[in-house]
């Protein structure tokens, strides 16, 4: 068992596949889902718990018969996963429709992992009233579609769903504050694994384990180094080793736009006259992603946190192949370039990091910055 | 062979298409010279027939990107794009379209004039990846351009419903009042009628051309794909159904007359993906042994109706259907589109090309590969890229491509 604040945390993350199973044994219906735009609240009100899919398989080889090795580390190690049974525990995938490799992968999930359920949300760009009108509709279609598979939706359980997701994300908003603040005694990779363990954990089980954490915190500045601090940007991370990586090599991880990150918490709720705007109104209102924004939002919203959280520097960590981030990067570089801000990129293959070349790479980047 | 060779034409209509293609981009030039507003959008939309209707210029920079390829224009453009820091691993059209407007845009000596600068653009919210990040950039590089940001719901076929078709319908709607608004053109839907019955009648056209592909020998193969030039610059207008009514009755009678596009066809072969812009002969190659490429799955994109009675439904609807058409938002309808093609154009053996230019459309191809084995049609998978030359082996392609002839004339006897 870890041990620490953060103990708890980083033995569900751990045991991810083990917990599942255990979920499944006691009766609960997991749905899979790959990118957080997925509407979990909605999910959780049709009575399923949604799991976040993580591909953090050691070795791909059966994931080869279906797809190909340009698409990111992360969707062939789902894959392999998937085809090695470890998620035949789940009823069923449901998708907001983000990258095109992720929507492309509910297709084959569905022909050869197989399941119940398979629905791809297709989400608005624009924030329009006809928007929300056709996002509305794209929710209620789901709900029918959960509610075909046995789920017993209603609006007073997502009111519910609601509230208690929106207290787990102001509670991670509160742990980001104290990393901003320098109060937050957890490295980058502990604090990865209190985000992977929501992902897995049902928010009802969740929301006691954060309060536990934030209890255990002792509130003041705490002595973590004094690295450079960085932000983090790029998509997913599945290995906190990746992150201590850029702690232990001069950085010291204080901000970040990922979606194993702050992209999954900001904004905690909306507002809206029934449970489903206000669903609807969190969905257009969420932190941008590359698949859903341009490289101009995004690189005024890394600005903010820069200023927010102190970050002198951005490391990007991108998983290979990820279009959405690379097309973003050349703008993104050369914006922060210009404003004096330097950066770093680093890709993730299938075997993670190249951990001797990335060290290399980060203390040289760190030795510049410190003149 | 080499890396970047052309295909050989068999039908004289095909042969008319470098004077069509000269044509359009005159047209596009002229257009800016008059002052008639361009726009630039991308492929496979419903917007075409409003800017035909409107008397507007369209221009597609997806498409520009085969016109580089063949004049052999893609590394210099590749090395732009690298060079501002744009990864090898993004879509060749992204690499090329950014690296050519920020290179030799403008410059001397561009192929067929090259392309106007736009007044107008539309960068599309749906489709695939890179085109939303190829007009992101576009529009950085052309700041004064006016822009329409338009959704498009990103939806399978077998899956539209009513509020996917309003939504896209209330979409069409706001880019026709951007269109009056920023051209102070009015659009007349007595004109957007007659242009969408134009466009129905390419796509009418475009079917009878496919279904020639039934004849053995069959009079036309991929190799003759370029014709699809006019779908996608032409949809809407009658030099559209004038060209597609010539093709389609120079291969009816070479259907009749019995005329094949080699004389000893022995194998019939289907093509999945996007062929390789820089070296279409590679659909020649297999003629020597008596393969023709009877087929290929990206002209299925305009194999589809419009309802002539709803002109703007009509759109919306073309608008939603076609890049699903050649994508993976449904795996289950393209896997049924190949072997349909496959079915009924008495395919022997498929050449899967794995293409690391297009994650969409070679995302399910293994499922496609495992159906089409169960129905009997042997494939091929061949590593390339239809945008990028460093990414293709020919030495490695024609050891394979060899083999697999080999064993498919086996199989037929005939060996």
């Amino acid at each position: 068992m870890a041990s620490g604040p953060a103990g708890p945390f980083e033995d569900t993350a751990e045991g991810r596949d083990e917990k599942l199973r255990e979920l499944a044994s006691q009766g609960s219906r997991l749905i899979g889902y790959f990118c957080t735009y997925t509407p979990v609240e909605l999910i959780h009100a049709s009575g399923f718990i949604p799991v976040r899919i993580m591909g953090d398989a050691d070795v791909v080889e059966k994931a080869y018969t279906l797809v190909p090795d340009f698409v990111c580390p992360y969707v062939r190690k789902a894959v392999e996963k998937g085809l090695s049974g470890t998620y035949e525990c789940l009823t069923g995938i449901v998708q907001g429709y983000t990258c095109d490799v992720t929507c492309g992968l509910v297709n084959i999930w569905e022909e050869n992992i197989g399941g119940e359920v398979f629905h791809l949300l297709s989400l608005p760009y624009l924030d329009q009233p006809s928007s929300r009108s056709f996002l509305r509709s794209g929710l209620l279609e789901l709900v029918r579609e959960l509610d075909r598979a046995g789920g017993s939706f209603s609006m007073k359980r997502l009111e519910e769903a609601l509230d208690l997701y929106a207290s787990i994300r102001s509670l991670m908003g509160e742990l980001y504050t104290l990393r901003y603040n320098r109060c937050l005694p957890l490295s980058a990779g502990e604090f990865l694994s209190v985000v992977q363990a929501g992902f897995i954990t049902p928010p009802e089980r969740y929301y006691p384990m954060l309060l536990e954490l934030k209890k255990a915190l002792p509130g003041n500045r705490s002595s973590r180094g004094d690295g450079i601090p960085v932000l983090v940007s790029g998509s997913l991370i599945e290995d906190g080793k990746t992150l201590d990586i850029i702690e232990q090599s001069g950085g010291l991880v204080v901000a970040d736009d990922l979606c194993t990150g702050l992209r999954s918490f900001e904004p905690a709720d909306g507002k809206g006259s029934d449970p489903i705007d206000r669903l609807i109104d969190r969905t257009m209102s969420r932190f941008p992603c590359p698949t859903r924004s341009s490289a101009e939002e995004r690189l005024d919203r890394i600005m903010h946190l820069k200023e927010i959280s102190g970050a002198q520097a951005v490391v990007f960590l991108f998983q290979k192949f990820c279009t959405p981030h690379l097309a973003d990067h050349p703008f993104l570089n050369e914006g922060l370039r210009r404003m004096n801000v330097p950066s770093i990129m680093v890709e993730m293959e299938e075997a993670g990091i190249n951990e001797g070349q990335m060290r290399t790479r980060l203390e040289g980047f760190f030795e510049m910055i410190r003149g | 062979m080499e890396k970047s060779a052309k295909s050989k034409k068999r039908l004289q209509t095909a042969k008319e298409l470098p004077l069509i293609i000269a044509e359009y981009y005159q047209e596009c030039h002229e257009a800016k010279s008059k002052g008639k507003p361009v726009g630039w959008m991308p492929p496979m939309n419903g917007a075409i027939e409003l800017f035909y209707a409107m008397d507007l210029q369209p221009v597609f920079p997806e498409n520009w990107s085969p016109v580089c390829a063949a004049f052999g224009l893609t590394r210099q453009n590749f090395e732009v794009s690298e060079g501002m820091g744009y990864s090898r691993d993004l879509c060749g059209y992204l690499r090329n379209i950014i690296g050519y407007v920020h290179g030799m845009m403008g410059e001397e000596g561009n192929p067929l004039g090259g392309l106007p600068e736009p007044d107008l653009m539309l960068p599309p919210n749906g489709g695939c990846a890179p085109v939303m990040k190829i007009f992101q950039a576009l529009l950085r590089r052309f700041p004064a351009a006016k822009a329409f940001k338009g959704d498009i719901p990103q939806v399978a076929i077998e899956n539209i419903s009513r509020y996917h078709v309003d939504y896209a319908v209330s979409e069409m709607k706001r880019l026709i009042a951007f269109l009056e608004e920023a051209t102070g053109r009015r659009l007349d839907m007595d004109r957007l009628r007659e242009t969408v019955i134009l466009s129905d009648r390419a796509c009418e056209l475009w079917d009878e051309i496919m279904a020639f592909r039934r004849y053995i020998p069959t009079p036309i193969s991929a190799s003759e794909i370029g014709i699809m030039f006019v779908m996608v610059t032409r949809q809407g207008t009658q030099i559209a159904v004038d060209y597609l009514t010539r093709v389609r009755d120079e291969l009816k009678e070479r259907a009749e007359g019995g005329t094949g596009v080699i004389e000893n066809e022995k194998v019939r072969l289907f093509w999945d993906n996007i062929p390789l812009w820089y070296n279409m002969g590679l659909f020649n190659y297999f003629e020597k042994m008596g393969g023709v490429m009877v087929a290929e799955t990206y002209s299925a994109a305009w194999s589809l109706r419009l309802d002539v009675s709803n002109p703007l439904e009509a759109i919306a609807m073309k608008t939603l259907i076609s890049y699903p058409l050649v994508s993976c938002v449904s795996i289950r309808k393209r896997k049924e589109m190949v072997l349909k093609a496959c079915r009924e154009y008495s395919i022997d053996g498929a050449i899967l090309h794995r293409n690391k230019s297009c994650v969409p459309i070679t995302l399910g191809q293994m499922d496609i590969k495992r159906e089409l084995e169960a129905q009997g049609v042997p494939s091929l998978i061949i590593d390339a890229d239809h945008m990028d030359e460093r990414n293709f082996s020919v030495a490695q392609f024609q050891t394979r491509a060899d083999a697999f002839m080999e064993m498919l004339l086996a199989r037929k006897g005939l060996l």
